[in-house]
């Protein structure tokens, strides 16, 4: 972009996490809390491209849906029946909250997957964000359906001195917080390492001539396993939170 | 009068596409799926693992520098965290199996026949009414 002209010598010219840079979408001063970014754009498309199929596509409620409806119709079977099976008849009633988390991570994945755009998932902040979102639900219907019992997960009462609980119990804590840790960096790492992937392909086809051929075969192969990862890194974001919220519903498995 | 056979068709028609979803589908699912679950088990497992020692590395380096002994809680935290992470991961482990053995007892029991139907039933009914109820205005296709 602006900077392009700077660096030029070298016949590789690439530049992966260019793509990754928030910057204003108008004028060019720094980023405030309240500037429109390309980030705010393409989350704002993502909600965009919900509301056209959940909403638009099946306000005609018809017997025979076209395809919009039957698409619709299918995306919310399929959460509602990955959350009836791992998280039990008790987690279906979470089950707005994980399809709307569902669908906002997998339509950003996929927008994310047009060329010149830009994907909010590949930036820890906004995973961050989803993940302790989930965290913080997760442990307040913990606290809410087992009261002060749900304290239990952390104490091993089976270790023999009270030495050792402690140490487990430590353990314990640690490993309950790994969780939105993990949930975050599977799915921001995924997408930034995919689309810096593709980028760096894409510079070496810039750079080589004709043989450029090799490097453009190698892209469109790996723009299908980004399409595979964009749909699978949200199927297990949905997931996990299905899992998680399993352990608040009935804790000391 | 008119609204009956409507209603009785539509019964009938449910009924043979979960009959026909019955005949088809364990098959086609389980093959995908499970490539995918695969992959995605691994991948998980391993950032359990990273994570818990991130974790302990940055709680022991946090706690260093609020009392000025740099490398003891560093230490003892790295140690800590990377046994959450191990605990961590092998709770998912155990997790997979818990829920694999439980699909072995499914596909194995025949008399489980019934599973998949039943799961299906407790599905569609709300469909159906559904469709029944907003049914008048649908388009007039048949």
């Amino acid at each position: 972009m602006a900077g392009d002209a700077g660096h030029g010598d070298s016949p590789f010219n690439i530049h992966p996490m260019d793509q990754f840079e928030v910057h204003p979408l108008f004028g060019d001063g720094p980023v405030q809390w309240y500037s429109l970014t390309n980030a705010t754009l393409w989350m704002l498309l993502t909600v965009g491209a919900i509301s056209l199929l959940m909403v638009v596509a099946t306000s005609g409620r018809a017997l025979i849906p076209n395809r919009g409806q039957s698409s619709a119709e299918v995306l919310f079977g399929f959460t509602r029946k990955m959350v009836e099976d791992v998280a039990g008849k008790e987690g279906a009633k979470y089950f707005p909250y994980i399809l709307t988390l569902f669908l906002f991570i997998l339509f950003s994945n996929l927008l994310a997957l047009i060329p010149t755009s830009f994907a909010p998932t590949s930036h820890i902040a906004v995973t961050a964000v989803l993940a302790i979102a989930v965290f913080v639900t997760v442990t307040v219907v913990g606290f809410v359906k087992n009261g002060p019992h749900f304290l239990e997960l952390f104490w091993v009462s089976s270790a023999p001195t009270v030495a050792l609980r402690i140490v487990l119990a430590v353990i314990e804590v640690i490993s309950y917080f790994v969780r939105p840790v993990s949930h975050s960096i599977r799915l921001g790492g995924n997408m930034m390492a995919g689309h810096a992937v593709l980028k760096v392909f894409a510079g070496f086809a810039g750079a080589l001539g004709v043989g450029a051929i090799i490097p453009i075969f190698a892209i469109v192969a790996i723009y299908g396993l980004e399409l595979l990862v964009a749909c699978i890194q949200a199927y297990v974001f949905a997931i996990l939170t299905c899992v998680y919220l399993n352990d608040a519903l009935h804790p000391g498995h | 009068m008119e609204k009956d056979t409507f209603s009785e068709r539509l019964k009938a028609l449910e009924d043979r596409i979960s009959a026909a979803k019955t005949s088809r589908e364990p098959a086609s699912v389980t093959g995908a799926q499970d490539k995918f679950t695969k992959g995605s088990l691994a991948w998980r497992m391993v950032t359990e693992l990273v994570a818990g020692m991130l974790l302990g590395l940055s709680i022991g380096y946090g706690l260093d520098s609020l009392f000025g002994t740099l490398p003891v809680f560093l230490v003892l935290f790295c140690l800590l965290g990377f046994a959450a992470g191990v605990r961590t991961m092998i709770r998912t482990a155990e997790q997979v199996r818990k829920g694999e053995s439980e699909a072995a007892r499914l596909a194995n029991a025949p008399a489980t026949k019934a599973a998949p139907p039943e799961n299906g039933g407790a599905g569609t009914p709300p469909r159906a009414e559904d469709r029944k109820a907003t049914g008048a205005d649908g388009p007039g296709k048949d």
